[in-house]
């Protein structure tokens, strides 16, 4: 770290022997600045991934005081082959909740994000990107509990669309349906996250340099070309980029799920991977069951991680 | 871009353009406004049809039931506290571990740096649910249930935000550094005097992230805390919504009541909420 001409870069045999004393010295502080963060770490975040693995091999209930059986890999074929479990259910469900919220978030944003950089001063567009990021600055929970009341029998939620689809009177079942239910968490992830997206990728395009598409305008290039030809190619990196943090994102969503839930909604259509763990694990008291489930989780995550870090390291763009 | 003729087309294209921008505020503010005028209105006028969006007349107790809780018990003020202490010990505890970790993997040389580096990026790649069930006996055996300690000690650091203090110290001029070796100063010293005061603006950044994250977080302290004096801001806006006599009115209060904080702080810094963008520091990288 130290160049030609700084202090500790002497030449001869006596001063390179003091400069390697620093150098230990130093090297003792940097790894000490680090000692707290590796001891923290060790304690809740390795240790318990390592007791998660080694629990989902048991049988382990917390109300019985016997140590468990050792089962094998009996939970993670358990939770695969046994319906009344519902974990095939809560795949399912998350699959549909990742990417019924993926897909919109990140399709709306680019396109709101794109319209709204080549067409509005960077003031105006200060303006736009506070109105749409303000619902990203509430707690999941209010959020979710908002929603939860636009979308009563008696709600906002079913008088707008009455009035739209002029149908007066219609009670569209939002939180009782299903699908709708399923609709009614993926709005209020849309809704909470939409203006966050958009800034990531504003971000993005005020990477891209102003030249390349006055280039592309002098050589008659229309505004839709200019976005297809340039702006999508340049932006790649941030796409893939957003994309996988929004499905990360989607993929450990908890909260929305438990309120609507614990107001009493039916369970089995938003019943996502985190809150299975959580209804198995605390609710019920199968430990074992609930840590094969983490490491199913766990490995989803590894595999969209490495696929983060791959798109970090070779999809950059040079000008 | 440049200045472009005023066509017809290119007209109608951009009135286009401005309504989509228009509808999406209207999606966006629409709930807030609901929020705000519902925590002014009786159960009766928020469910009635049709809605209307003046409260009439305005409901003022909404805001004593808010705070005193539908059995009386007062426990919001607490729960606001907590919160506050919960999220500021874990904010400070992460600029300073967080600091040091950083500085300690972008500024020095030793042996194993970049393991130990992966190591604590790799942390990233495991969700805190997937580890809730093994954490939450781990509290017990460390008897955290129940207590402040419980809802800090597992978030005292960061992975992303060691992540962040190390990108942004590796362009600190290592000059400086060598410079207030030279004059005496000792490595604590250089960090707590030097280097962190010199980090103000991804120590912003980083303290808005760890705040929010932690007066958002709910699955936690639902985990953790049962007694109620303990409760933080989300799980007592979970409690009263489940009490069957809980008025709406009353719930929107509550939710306006428990937002205020961070809506006051975005709209006062919204530079640092809007500025400090993940996605891009990390490509930076």
């Amino acid at each position: 770290m130290f160049g030609v001409g700084s202090p500790f870069s002497g030449g001869n045999h006596l001063k390179q022997k003091k400069y390697r004393g620093i150098e230990r010295k130093l090297a003792i502080w940097g790894f000490g600045f680090n000692v707290p963060s590796l001891i923290f770490f060790a304690i809740f975040s390795f240790a318990p991934i390592i007791y998660a693995i080694y629990m989902s091999l048991y049988d382990k209930r917390v109300l019985s005081l016997k140590t468990p059986p050792f089962v094998g890999l009996k939970n993670y074929i358990d939770i695969f082959t046994n319906k009344g479990i519902g974990f095939i259910n809560s795949l399912k469900s998350s699959a549909i909740f990742s990417f019924g919220a993926f897909f919109p978030l990140v399709i709306f944003s680019l396109i709101f994000s794109v319209l709204l950089y080549n067409n509005f001063k960077p003031s105006t567009q200060r303006k736009f990107e506070i109105m749409w990021y303000t619902p990203a600055v509430l707690s999941s929970v209010v959020a979710t509990t908002i929603w939860m009341l636009i979308f009563d029998p008696r709600g906002l939620g079913n008088q707008v669309l009455n009035l739209i689809m002029n149908t007066p009177g219609v009670d569209h079942k939002w939180t009782t349906n299903p699908s709708m239910l399923r609709f009614c968490t993926i709005m209020v992830y849309f809704w909470k996250y939409i203006g966050y997206y958009i800034v990531l990728f504003i971000t993005g395009l005020g990477t891209i340099p102003g030249t390349v598409y006055e280039a592309a305008r002098i050589d008659g290039a229309s505004r839709f070309q200019c976005f297809t030809r340039i702006t999508l190619p340049l932006l790649k990196p941030t796409i893939s980029l957003v994309s996988v943090l929004c499905l990360i994102h989607c993929l450990k969503t908890f909260s929305t799920q438990y309120m609507f839930y614990q107001s009493g909604a039916p369970l089995k259509p938003i019943n996502v991977i985190s809150l299975s763990i959580y209804t198995t694990g605390i609710t019920n008291q199968r430990i074992g069951r609930a840590c094969a489930m983490s490491i199913i989780l766990f490995a989803a995550m590894i595999i969209l991680s490495i696929a983060q870090l791959k798109l970090i390291n070779t999809d950059d763009v040079d000008y | 871009m440049s200045k472009e003729i005023k066509t017809p087309g290119y007209i109608v294209y951009k009135i286009f353009v401005l309504v989509l921008m228009v509808l999406l505020v209207l999606l966006t503010i629409t709930p807030l406004v609901f929020m705000v005028c519902a925590s002014f209105m009786t159960s009766k006028q928020i469910l009635a049809i049709p809605f209307s969006w003046i409260p009439n007349p305005v409901q003022f107790s909404n805001f004593y039931k808010a705070v005193a809780g539908t059995l009386n018990t007062w426990t919001f003020p607490r729960n606001m506290l907590n919160s506050f202490i919960v999220s500021i010990a874990v904010t400070l505890s992460t600029l300073l571990l967080a600091g040091m970790s950083g500085y300690g993997l972008a500024k020095f040389r030793f042996k194993g740096k970049n393991f130990v580096f992966i190591t604590i990026m790799s942390t990233m790649m495991i969700p805190f649910e997937a580890i809730m069930i093994p954490m939450y006996m781990i509290s017990q055996k460390l008897h955290l249930m129940n207590s402040y300690m419980g809802l800090i000690i597992p978030y005292l650091v960061s992975a992303f935000g060691i992540f962040q203090m190390r990108q942004y110290l590796l362009t600190f001029p290592g000059e400086y550094l060598d410079a207030a070796r030279v004059d005496g100063m000792g490595e604590l010293g250089i960090f707590l005097k030097l280097v962190m005061p010199n980090s103000a603006p991804v120590l912003a950044t980083l303290a808005i992230t760890t705040f929010r994250s932690q007066w958002d977080n709910l699955l936690w302290p639902l985990l953790v805390v049962q007694d109620a004096k303990l409760k933080t801001v989300p799980l007592y806006i979970t409690s009263f919504s489940e009490e069957k006599h809980a008025d709406e009115g009353a719930l929107m209060a509550v939710a306006l009541l428990s937002s205020l904080p961070m809506l006051i702080a975005f709209f006062a810094l919204s530079k640092y909420f809007i500025g400090g963008s993940e996605v891009y520091e990390s490509r930076k990288g």
